[in-house]
């Protein structure tokens, strides 16, 4: 085509323009400016004294960045798998369905995905409530001690993962649903003609053709989880928030707390690494196997 | 297959539907519950044992979130900024990916590349950085403030110039014989042919910034720049803690993202999935 | 209204030549057709006239204007396409007056515009519909009305009708040829399908490998191929090529086929030595006995109003001949051929037409 290589530069500068300066301002530069900010001894707001890898060096023997790492793994843990499986099983048990009633059963399963999370966290910590949460009749009825999940440290982040499992299933059902909608129909036909039974059928069809959907809802989620904050924040509110910290809490805690901004700035960059190696790895991975299939 | 085993081959099914069914409305009990609670006055959501409909129905708490919380505030803030953050970012992403996908223009690929990086980078740990850099614009306590860290949402971009790829190269060479100028073809052809598109990623932008929580949290520390979401968590009761009351809140708080859901179903799952880079 | 004259055009993708070099005059108010084989470049060159490829090398005239570097809404042709490209959330409407709105026209002037398309075009009823509320058979018309309202020098069509079924194409094909007689406007017209061609071209362009093969009316391309390509292309079924040696004996033209048999060949025919003699199929006969040569019949095909039989000679030379609709003749017979030589052409080793090559 006849293309005016100045004007087309100069209008696609224009279009690129709100994006790039938005983009520069709250992206590229804070990104900078946290790695500047992790070398220096700075409050959260001022200036401070360049202090080298100080601020990393602490983290070392720092007992609640070991807390916050450990908590954030074994959170990732407790939600990703079980969300992996949970979700899988609900997808199949969906799209069994047809018609009104998937709408309507989906829409039961999807509906907690889309509320804010402060609303997960009011209707939580009514239905746990030690005293007069409904789960806690359940727990008498079935004979089981009555626990103060949130106060626990031992039960707290189970707990968390469990609602944040509730919470945030409905998404990667959405993605299973349409990875199995992608099987052609014709595959499950030639798999009736050859008399396989349910269980036969989805360990030798399903199943691997939905590997590599489940490959990207395992992805998305040990990336999202190891961002967890706000569940963590809300439900220890009133709780053991030392106990219970993961790693964005203690960035903010750091930062917003201890007015630490400098400290923070180091854990920021932490965390920054360890989801950028995590993704890279993912990414190189689905690729491999991808071109292995 | 014999009638036999046909026959059992049904019934199982039948079994697995209702086991379905009654797992979703297990699932969804919570909601109901915290609902029903909402209903109940504050003696009655306190009784030892489960009653699923409130004897005496009162929207007391609702009377009382209404006229003795700040709610409305903190609606008008959620949505000046659901609406402020959805607008801008839908339209800087529409630019943006028309730029990649239709003109040709020098650092195209390693703006898209830089892009495309940008996934990978959590916005969450620069919630330091964008609280000095907010603090210093004195942006905190505004709506701007709460607006722009929210507007970095690469997936959108590259979703648009997705689609826009997709439209056949005759309709841009037939508007470009119309004589149609670059912003004519963007706004007369390129974005009416995918109002589908639009549509859909405008409700789930708004959705995820409805619900935005870090970040509003921070950047409004006065309880008059809260957002819903945020500020629903902050009341405390001088006296004792009233459940109800609490969960009548969240109950106004969801509503409007929950509606939005269960009329643009459709939608809504479709950019879900589109964001994900699954093509629904 | 305006002629086009490409002038040594030549056109590139990367390294691959698609245009070399390629002179041409479209005379004002002609109906030109494009033909060639899928790839020949007949598209590329249809794009570089509307502006949508650049031209390399080489100019371009509309109507005596230089337009090779104009913008392709400033060259005052209009474009049909392949698949039409109707925007699909404007209406009819909407659709024909996109392009008037962008040069600012006034609304007077486009409402009797559209008004006149649809009254030639015979769709006022489906002014107010969407293109998804069309046929296949208006939305073509609805293509063409677009092109129509801007009143342009030119039109160009690209295939316009492919997307349609095989009646449809026809009546369309009528439709255009009737619609060109009564607007007059040029028109140039991309199809590899020769029928199509045939029945609706002023002249025809030949198109093979970038190059020009050959200009002429339908019935000169037809009775006159410039070369064997051009003689293998346009007709169905295609001419045969028999291997001759062609020589003068007494003033008459002898070609000898390589099973020994002669043919007598026009005397005046130009070219002598081993070339390649064509004769389309309804030019070669099947006779009981005496004919010129003689050869195996491998199958026959019963059309109805002509048979067409399929021959291999004794060297193993396929011949196709075309008789009438009650050939007794059977697969496996042995028959004798005759060749109306009349119309006969020799073509050379480099596949030029003997005549052509003796006038250059
Ligand atoms: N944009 C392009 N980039 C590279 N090569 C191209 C491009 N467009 C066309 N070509 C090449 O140019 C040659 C001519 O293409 P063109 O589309 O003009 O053929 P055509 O005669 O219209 O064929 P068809 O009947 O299949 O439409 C082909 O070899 C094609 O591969
Ligand atoms: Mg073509």
């Amino acid at each position: 085509m006849i293309r005016d290589a100045k004007k087309e530069w100069l209008i696609a500068l224009t279009l690129i323009a709100p994006f790039a300066a938005i983009y520069g301002l709250v992206f590229v530069y804070p990104t900078i400016d946290m790695f500047l900010l992790s070398f220096t001894d700075a409050p959260l707001i001022g200036a401070g004294d360049y202090v080298g890898l100080e601020n990393y060096t602490r983290l070392t023997s720092d007992r609640r960045f070991d807390t916050a790492v450990w908590n954030t793994a074994w959170f990732v843990v407790l939600s990703v798998i079980p969300g992996t499986f949970v979700a899988l099983g609900i997808a199949l048990a969906v799209s069994r369905l047809s018609g009104r009633l998937q709408t309507a059963v989906l829409a039961l399963f999807f509906l907690p995905y889309i509320l804010p999370v402060s609303v997960i966290y009011l209707i939580w910590d009514w239905t746990l409530n030690f005293q007069f949460g409904i789960a806690m009749h359940i727990f008498d009825a079935l004979g089981i001690d009555r626990i103060p999940v949130f106060k626990s440290a031992t039960w707290f982040i189970p707990a968390v993962a469990l609602i944040t499992v509730w919470w945030t299933c409905g998404f990667n059902v959405l993605l299973f649903l349409a990875g199995l909608r992608a099987i052609p129909q014709e595959i499950y036909e030639a798999a009736a003609l050859d008399n396989a039974g349910r269980w036969k059928t989805f360990s030798r069809v399903t199943w691997p053709l939905l590997w590599p959907i489940t490959a990207l809802n395992f992805t998305i989620q040990l990336i999202l989880q190891m961002k967890i904050f706000d569940q963590v924040y809300l439900f220890s509110q009133g709780g053991r928030p030392n106990d219970n910290l993961v790693m964005v809490y203690y960035i903010f805690q750091r930062a917003f707390q201890n007015n630490h901004g400098g400290r923070a700035a180091a854990v920021a960059v932490v965390l920054f690494f360890i989801v950028i190696v995590v993704s890279v790895l993912n990414f190189q991975l689905m690729r491999f196997a991808e071109r292995k299939q | 297959m014999t009638p036999q085993t046909a026959r059992r081959a049904n019934l199982a099914g039948g079994a697995i539907t209702i086991l379905t069914v009654v797992c979703a409305v297990i699932w969804a009990f919570p909601l109901y519950w915290g609902i029903v609670s909402s209903l109940k006055p504050e003696d009655e959501v306190v009784r030892p044992y489960i009653e699923l409909w409130p004897d005496t129905l009162t929207f007391e708490h609702y009377v009382h979130a209404l006229t003795a919380t700040q709610i409305g505030r903190w609606y008008l803030n959620s949505i000046v900024t659901a609406v402020g953050t959805t607008v801008l970012t839908i339209l800087t992403s529409i630019f943006c990916g028309y730029a990649l996908s239709q003109l040709r223009f020098p650092l195209r690929r390693p703006l898209y590349w830089l892009i495309l990086a940008s996934f990978m980078v959590p916005t969450q740990v620069l919630i330091i950085n964008h609280f000095v850099l907010v603090a210093n614009m004195g942006l905190l306590n505004t709506w701007a403030g709460i607006i722009l860290p929210q507007l970095i949402h690469p997936v959108i971009i590259i979703i648009y110039k997705q689609f826009f790829d997709q439209v056949p190269k005759e309709f841009r060479e037939a508007a470009v014989m119309d004589n149609a100028s670059e912003w004519r073809i963007l706004f007369k052809v390129f974005v009416p042919m995918n109002w589908g598109v639009t549509t859909a990623l405008s409700i789930v932008v708004f959705i995820w910034s409805w619900n935005a929580f870090l970040w509003p949290f921070l950047a409004a520390t006065k309880t008059e720049w809260m957002t819903i979401t945020v500020g629903i968590t902050q009341v405390n009761d001088a006296f004792g803690i009233y459940y109800a009351r609490e969960l009548s809140l969240a109950v106004l708080a969801g509503l409007p993202v929950a509606l939005a859901y269960l009329l643009f179903q459709r939608q809504v799952t479709r950019a879900i999935t589109l964001s994900a880079g699954i093509k629904g | 209204m305006a002629d086009i004259v490409l002038d040594h055009v030549s056109k590139s993708f990367g390294k691959v030549r698609v245009i070399d070099d390629l002179s041409l005059t479209v005379q004002s108010g002609e109906f030109i057709v494009f033909l060639g084989p899928s790839g020949s470049g007949k598209s590329t060159l249809l794009r570089m006239i509307a502006g949508l490829e650049t031209i390399d090398r080489g100019r371009l005239l509309i109507g005596g204007r230089e337009c090779q570097t104009v913008a392709p809404g400033q060259r005052n042709v209009a474009m049909v396409f392949q698949n039409y490209a109707l925007y699909p959330h404007m209406t009819v409407r909407e659709n024909m007056v996109f392009g008037l709105r962008n040069i600012g026209m006034a609304s007077d002037e486009i409402r009797r515009r559209v008004e006149e398309a649809a009254r030639i075009l015979e769709m006022d009823q489906l002014l107010d519909r969407r293109p998804s509320q069309l046929s296949g058979g208006q939305r073509q018309r609805v293509a063409i009305g677009r092109a129509i309202v801007k009143e342009p020098a030119a039109f160009l069509f690209d295939e316009p009708l492919s997307n349609l079924d095989a009646a449809l194409r026809v009546r369309t094909r009528v439709e255009l040829a009737e619609l060109h007689h009564r607007i007059g406007t040029t028109m140039i017209y991309v199809t590899h399908d020769q029928t199509e061609a045939m029945t609706m071209a002023d002249r025809i362009v030949v198109l093979n490998d970038c190059r020009i093969e050959q200009v002429g009316t339908p019935m000169e391309v037809y009775t006159a191929p410039a070369s064997r390509f051009v003689a293998g292309f346009i007709g169905s079924p295609a001419m045969n090529f028999l291997p001759v040696e062609v020589i003068n004996s007494d003033g008459q033209a002898l070609a000898t086929l390589d099973d020994g048999s002669t043919i007598g060949l026009p005397p005046d025919i130009a070219g002598r030595g081993r070339l390649d003699l064509g004769v389309r199929p309804e030019n070669v006969g099947i006779v009981g006995e005496g004919g010129m040569t003689t050869g195996k019949v491998k199958v026959v095909e019963h059309l109805g109003d002509r048979t067409i039989v399929y021959v291999v000679l004794g060297d193993g030379t396929p011949v196709t001949a075309q008789t009438g609709g009650h050939s007794q003749v059977r697969a496996g017979e042995v028959v004798g051929l005759t060749f109306d030589v009349e119309g006969a052409r020799l073509f050379g080793t480099d596949g030029l037409a003997q005549d052509q090559a003796a006038a250059i």
